[in-house]
């Protein structure tokens, strides 16, 4: 997004949206409480409590706006399901929080899909390096934790690093099992060519390495998406545009969608996510990059909050190979339509049948 | 004659040869703490530096990785641009596509840009122009580009003139002896990487950001700002990309001490 945007939203105290329930800022649990719903169902009973009490009484109680936003926030539905004036206060509501927690004007966008467009994406698995400017490029757009401890760093992308392997001679006698048994070839359990299992840990001086070949690995925003069949409380969902969203206000964080997915795509925020404000990205889309709470699932949405403004995902700015293209499937001068015309094309675990809008190529 | 050719050819690569990545390399520090100035590169070192400013109070116009100081996000994708150009065979598009300008970077040195390097030729007189198409070591420019030495493109079959034009010297040439803007090389590269030309055109080879609809204003990467014309040849990996640092890995998960538990234990068959 252009920065001369940042101040086209309206403020957020232009939205006068708290019903007195809202307003209440009865937070038993203190101004400390945090913002996951799992927090709010354990405080649920004294919540029940200081209901019972009136809410009248509650608003005269109210002296931290924080406290108040939070309150309203654990009432609201699923995103999906709310109206246009519904989904305008949530996200009013979200900017006021977020804008005094990490002490800048932060935007919560609410961009709905454009008419005419399915996003997708190609990938050059030929021209990858490894370098993982990618990954970072993604933590810096998308606000995912960055913190030292166990848990605490979160990225979406994963690079594998594929061995290239061979037949060797001195291998040739090693038959399996030894004595008795079935008799293989010494060569049977050596990688040859490019194998299938990768690694993401390497840490050479340079890359690319001689002997190995990289395959980045994120979302892949299937058609046909197993997470979100699987979620209950159906809180992640396909966007009209193709992407794979999550509301994670609605999320329970049962952890069902990381187990369906065959693509390692999701991420669970187990701890208190630590985003530095210097390095909070201020401009956010509402089921994009705006900061997370621990307890819920996150992963890539082709950075909504660019790609609704027409602004190309981070990753496929950042890549130094030029390996990453992105544009609209419904629109055949587009670069990934190109790609799907003109290069060899294939989806990761295309047998899985979850019909992805990733697609790997090669030249 | 091959090889005498590639040893000669070296010298007379020029001030405009300062795609030379070693040189540039030392000229570009990540960081210069006297100044407190971020210096980060684009898309290999050399080629494209930026200086990190704020365009706006909070909003930088880009993000350096701290360990390489790669830049990882472009506040303003077309900041410092300019309009492209003619194209053959490109609709024409005015303001949709946009170059960051290479010039600036021919003047390494304040006399290169005005002795040789300033779009008119050498001013010596007479003119030293070469008389044939055998290079002449030139002590200036090998001094100042040591990597010139170990030319890597073409195997021995070019030489500077094939590239670079014989009286202007800021500018590159093209079949007919007509100079070529440093901001186009593409109109140069694709005389022989026509099927690259080709993809580059389309979106498919090469880099671009900005908006992604294909009717989008678009800042693309020509050639030369990933590619080193003098060292295509990379001896280590030989892809035409040279090689680069990488960023720090993930996190292991908890207990995981590092990434080599599965390589050294075997999964049972």
């Amino acid at each position: 997004m252009a920065p001369e945007k940042i101040p086209n939203v309206a403020p957020a105290e232009d939205l006068a949206c708290e019903s007195p329930a809202q307003a209440a800022s009865a937070d038993p649990s203190g101004p400390d409480m945090t913002t996951s719903r799992r927090d709010f169902m354990k405080a649920g009973g004294m919540l029940s409590v200081s209901s019972l009490l009136g809410v009248g009484s509650l608003i005269t109680m109210s002296e931290d706006a924080n406290a108040a936003v939070e309150w309203a926030e654990h009432f609201q539905g699923n995103y999906r399901l709310m109206t246009q004036q519904e989904k305008a206060e949530a996200r009013a509501r979200l900017e006021r929080r977020y804008s005094a927690e990490y002490g800048k004007r932060v935007v919560v966008d609410g961009t709905e899909a454009q008419e005419g467009v399915l996003m997708g994406y190609a990938l050059n698995i030929r021209k990858c390096i490894g370098c993982r400017r990618c990954v970072k490029a993604c933590v810096a757009e998308n606000n995912q934790s960055r913190g030292p401890r166990p848990g605490e760093s979160i990225e979406w992308i994963q690079v594998l690093r594929m061995e290239r392997g061979g037949f060797a001679e001195e291998k040739m006698n090693h038959g399996y099992p030894e004595g008795l048994g079935i008799q293989v070839g010494g060569n049977a359990y050596t990688p040859a060519g490019q194998v299938l299992e990768g690694q993401y840990y390497y840490e050479p001086e340079l890359v690319p390495e001689k002997d190995a070949t990289y395959m980045p690995i994120a979302c892949m925003q299937c058609e046909k998406p197993p997470c979100v069949k699987v979620c209950p409380v159906r809180t992640t969902y396909r966007e009209p545009d193709g992407v794979v969203v999550i509301d994670y206000n609605w999320c329970i964080g049962c952890r069902m969608c990381m187990g369906a997915c065959p693509y390692w795509a999701r991420r669970l925020n187990v701890a208190n996510p630590v985003l530095p404000k210097e390095e909070m990205n201020p401009v956010t889309h509402y089921l994009g990059n705006r900061p997370r709470m621990r307890g819920v699932v996150e992963k890539c949405h082709w950075c909504m909050q660019r790609s609704r403004q027409g602004r190309y995902p981070a990753c496929v700015e950042v890549c130094p190979v030029g390996a990453r293209k992105f544009g609209n499937l419904l629109d055949p001068e587009s670069e990934v339509s190109l790609i799907l015309a003109r290069k060899n094309v294939f989806r990761l675990k295309a047998e899985m049948n979850t019909f992805p809008k990733f697609f790997y190529f090669y030249d | 004659m091959k090889r005498l050719v590639s040893k000669l050819l070296l010298l007379t690569v020029s001030c405009a040869g300062m795609i030379n990545p070693g040189f540039a390399q030392d000229q570009a520090p990540a960081t210069a703490p006297a100044l407190e100035e971020v210096i980060c590169f684009e898309s290999r070192k050399g080629a494209s530096e930026v200086t990190k400013i704020d365009l706006q109070p909070g909003w930088p116009n880009v993000k350096c990785s701290t360990k390489t100081g790669a830049v990882l996000w472009w506040g303003d994708p077309f900041d410092g641009t300019v309009p492209m150009g003619d194209m053959p065979l490109l609709p024409n598009v005015p303001g949709k596509v946009v170059v960051k300008p290479r010039s600036a970077k021919m003047n390494l040195l304040p006399m290169c840009g005005t002795a040789c390097h300033n779009g008119v030729g050498p001013q010596f007189n007479p003119p030293t122009l070469p008389k044939d198409k055998k290079p002449k070591p030139i002590p200036t420019m090998e001094a100042m580009f040591p990597d010139a030495k170990n030319f890597q493109h073409g195997r021995g079959r070019i030489w500077c003139l094939d590239c670079h034009h014989t009286t202007q010297r800021s500018k590159f040439v093209d079949n007919f002896g007509d100079p070529i803007s440093f901001d186009q090389p593409q109109l140069l590269c694709g005389k022989c990487h026509g099927d690259k030309l080709r993809d580059w055109r389309d979106g498919i080879h090469g880099k671009r950001i900005g908006e992604w609809a294909s009717t989008g204003k678009k800042r693309w990467f020509v050639c030369t700002e990933c590619h080193n014309p003098h060292n295509v040849q990379d001896g280590v990996r030989n892809k035409g990309f040279i090689q680069l640092e990488p960023e720090t890995p993930p996190q292991l998960p908890r207990g995981m001490k590092d990434a080599k538990h599965e390589l050294l234990h075997g999964v049972a068959h």
